[in-house]
Parts: C-alpha cells; structure tokens; sequence
C-alpha cells in the first residue's frame, strides 16, 4: 500500500464520518462506522474519538504514526444522509470498491435529496399544528398553530443557508416564531375567534425546540460517552436559552396586548 | 380524551416531523405508526394515573423494541425509526417554558419544569438504551421466526 492510497482510504473513512456528525448522527454510531471502514481497508487498529464538534483519528499502518483532527460544525438531524452514508460505509467495508469509485460516491452524500420548499412548509406546519391537538387545543388555535408553524419553518430554512452564529439563529428564530403567532392571534381577535396564545405557540417552538439532542445528550452519556453527551445536553441548554430569549421580547408585548 | 383520536393526531404530528428531518420517503408511514402506537401506549398510561416518568419510559422501551425490529428487517439504522418515534414524548415544550420562567424570573417554577422535562428526557434515553440491549438478547430468535423476507444484497 502506498502512501496516496493511505491517504485516500482515511480521507474517505473520516469524510464519510463527519458527513455523519454533521447530520446528527450518534456518537457511537460514527465512532464505529469510521473504525469499520477504515480497518477493513488499512489491517490495523484504528482509534477514533468523536465528539459532537470534532473528530480525532489515529492510525498506525505499516508502523507510520497517522493522527488527525478535523473540526465538525453540526447543522441539525438530517437522517437521509445518515441512511444514505451508512449504506455507503456497509459496501466500502464489505466489498472491494475501488477508493476512485469510492470517492465519486462520497461527494454524491454531500448533498443528498431533500424535500421541495413547499413539501417542507406544508408539512412543517402540520407537526407543529396537530402537537396543539395533542395537548388538547381548539380547532382555532390548530389552525393558527399550523399557519405560524409553516412560516416558521420557512424562516428558518432561510435562516439556516445564511450561515449565522447558532445562538443568534436561535434567538431570531424564537423571535419569529411568536410573532407570527402573536399577528396571528391579533388578526384572529380582529374577525372574533379566540385562541389562547400559551396554546398556539406550542406548535412553532415544538418544531424548533432541542427535544432531541436533549434526549441523544442524556443517551450518550447513560452509554459513557460523557464528554459527547455533556456537550450536546449543553448545545441543547443554549439552544432554549435563546429561544426563550427571542420568545420573551414579544411576550412583553403579548402580555401588554392580550 | 379519546386514546384513537390522539393516536391520528399523533400520527401526522410525526409524519410532519419526519419531513423535518427528511427521513427516507418510503420509511415515512411505517416510522409515523411506530410512533402512534409509543404515544397512544403513553396517553393510555398517563390516563390511567402513572406519574409523568413512567408513561415516557414505557413509551420509549415500546418505541425503541419495534425500531429495532423494523432496522433488523428493513436493514435501516435503527435511528431512523427512533428519532420520529419519539418526538411525542419529548419534553420540547418542557424546556422552552423552563427557559420562559426563568427569562421572566420566576425561578420556583422554573425548577419544577425543568427538573421534570429532565427527568422526562432521562427516561426517555434509559428507555431506548434497554430497548437496544434488550434487542440484542431477543435478535437471534427474531431472525430465526422472522416472517419477512430482509433484503439480502447490502448485509455486512
């Protein structure tokens, strides 16, 4: 094994990896898929520690020393990609791919098929819509619900290809959401139909709030992964810390109105 | 309420979820059942007078056993089927009204909110971790009486 094909073969096990981390992938689950398919190829012992903003690997192939860090930027659960990079690992591991066919399929993963917009809004709204309905809502405040959720999404898909500081999204995100259910509401007054405003804004924030990584943050660390486990319990802490930030300035207005 | 009721309402609140998280278009219904049958499990148990731990618990161990089943034959990782599943039972409202309380300094209630939506989040994640050991132990069996036929041509 030469020295390009070294190179090659962990280029795409650790790319494989943080296309993985990105999405919101498990720590384990990346720990391991990127040990799979880099000892499957390099008949060494691989060691790799993950956690959720970086990467370490260390290899010692041939009795060269190979350690590297990359740097991981997390940017939501996206599980197509982590379907589709698991198929990926699977046959790299298992069968005999060469590392150029490899490679081409690798920047196929980069950016794998997402809903249209209009999929995304319509049904967007609907999650956060039918958790009013679930926590016991009116048919009024369903509707408002799904309108602000819907719109929210949209936002912050917009939000999110803007590349901001995670704080100051959250914030703006937290923001917009309740006030597109406090015009809401306003103009729901305005026509005569009453909704309570603790009611509709469950749904927009439900679709925004860091229930997930909360639970995956307390998985990690119950599985002993504890340094990945408390940085995602703290990503999720800041997460609601902003929203609520957001969130807050319109309530002033919202308990001065209502 | 009627538990078939929220069990509809919980199924498109995770159908809409899944597209959120652009889950796979054809694992979208089979996740969205998985995670109706966890939250009707959870209303029943919660109407029958459990505390707010147990319902997500059992919800969760329920959630986590049929997603690892259906990883094992439809050869998805289990994340797939987990995550949409158990979005009903996550305590997101939780969190942002803990974060409300304290912004408006109301640091009593703040604690008993946030010190619930924890505990919910814990038995959440202890929920899926048993599920997941438990899975490993029943795999062999499973395998052995499976009635469906997994795809053979992307096994390790």
């Amino acid at each position: 094994m030469n020295d390009i094909e070294l190179k090659k073969i962990i280029n795409i096990a650790v790319e494989a990896g943080k296309i993985m981390l990105t999405n919101g992938a498990e720590t384990y689950r990346v720990e391991e898929t990127v040990k799979r398919m880099a000892e499957s190829r390099l008949n060494t012992e691989v060691n790799v520690f993950v956690i959720p903003t970086g990467m370490i690997f260390s290899a010692e192939p041939d009795g060269i020393l190979i350690t590297k860090l990359y740097r991981v930027n997390p940017s939501g659960i996206d599980l197509e990609s982590i379907d589709r990079t698991n198929e990926f690992a699977r046959q790299f591991s298992s069968t005999d791919m060469s590392l150029d066919e490899a490679e081409s399929k690798l920047l196929e993963l980069v950016s794998p098929p997402n809903f249209t917009k209009l999929t995304r809004f319509f049904f967007s709204g609907m999650a956060g819509g039918f958790f009013v309905l679930l926590f016991g809502g009116t048919l009024s405040e369903f509707i408002l619900s799904y309108v602000a959720s819907s719109f929210t999404i949209l936002l912050w898909d917009n939000l999110t290809s803007k590349n901001m500081n995670f704080f100051i999204k959250n914030i703006l995100g937290g923001f917009l959401a309740s006030l597109l259910c406090f015009i809401g509401i306003s103009i729901g007054k305005w026509i005569g139909v009453e909704a309570s405003f603790n009611m509709v804004i469950i749904g927009p924030l439900m679709t925004l709030v860091p229930g997930v990584s909360l639970t995956n943050g307390i998985r990690d660390l119950i599985s002993g992964e504890l340094l990945a486990g408390s940085a995602k319990i703290m990503e999720a802490l800041f997460i609601a810390i902003a929203l609520a930030f957001g969130a807050g300035m319109v309530l002033q207005f919202v308990l001065a109105w209502i | 309420m009627n538990i078939f009721l929220q069990g509809l309402y919980s199924f498109f609140c995770v159908v809409g979820f899944s597209i959120i998280f652009n889950l796979p278009r054809k694992l979208i219904f089979i996740a969205s059942i998985n995670g109706m049958f966890g939250w009707m499990l959870y209303a029943f148990l919660q109407s029958s007078g459990t505390s707010f731990i147990v319902p997500a618990f059992i919800g969760s161990i329920f959630v986590g056993l049929v997603g690892e089943f259906l990883a094992s034959v439809q050869k998805h990782p289990a994340t797939l089927f987990i995550i949409p599943g158990i979005i009903p039972f996550v305590p997101g409202y939780g969190i942002y009204y803990t974060m409300y309380h304290i912004v408006s300094q109301d640091f009593e209630t703040a604690m008993t909110t946030g010190a619930e939506s924890l505990f919910i989040a814990i038995s959440i994640a202890c929920g899926i971790v048993l599920a997941t050991s438990l899975f490993r132990i029943i795999r062999p069996f499973t395998e052995k009486f499976c009635v469906f036929t997994p795809k053979k041509n992307n096994t390790i």
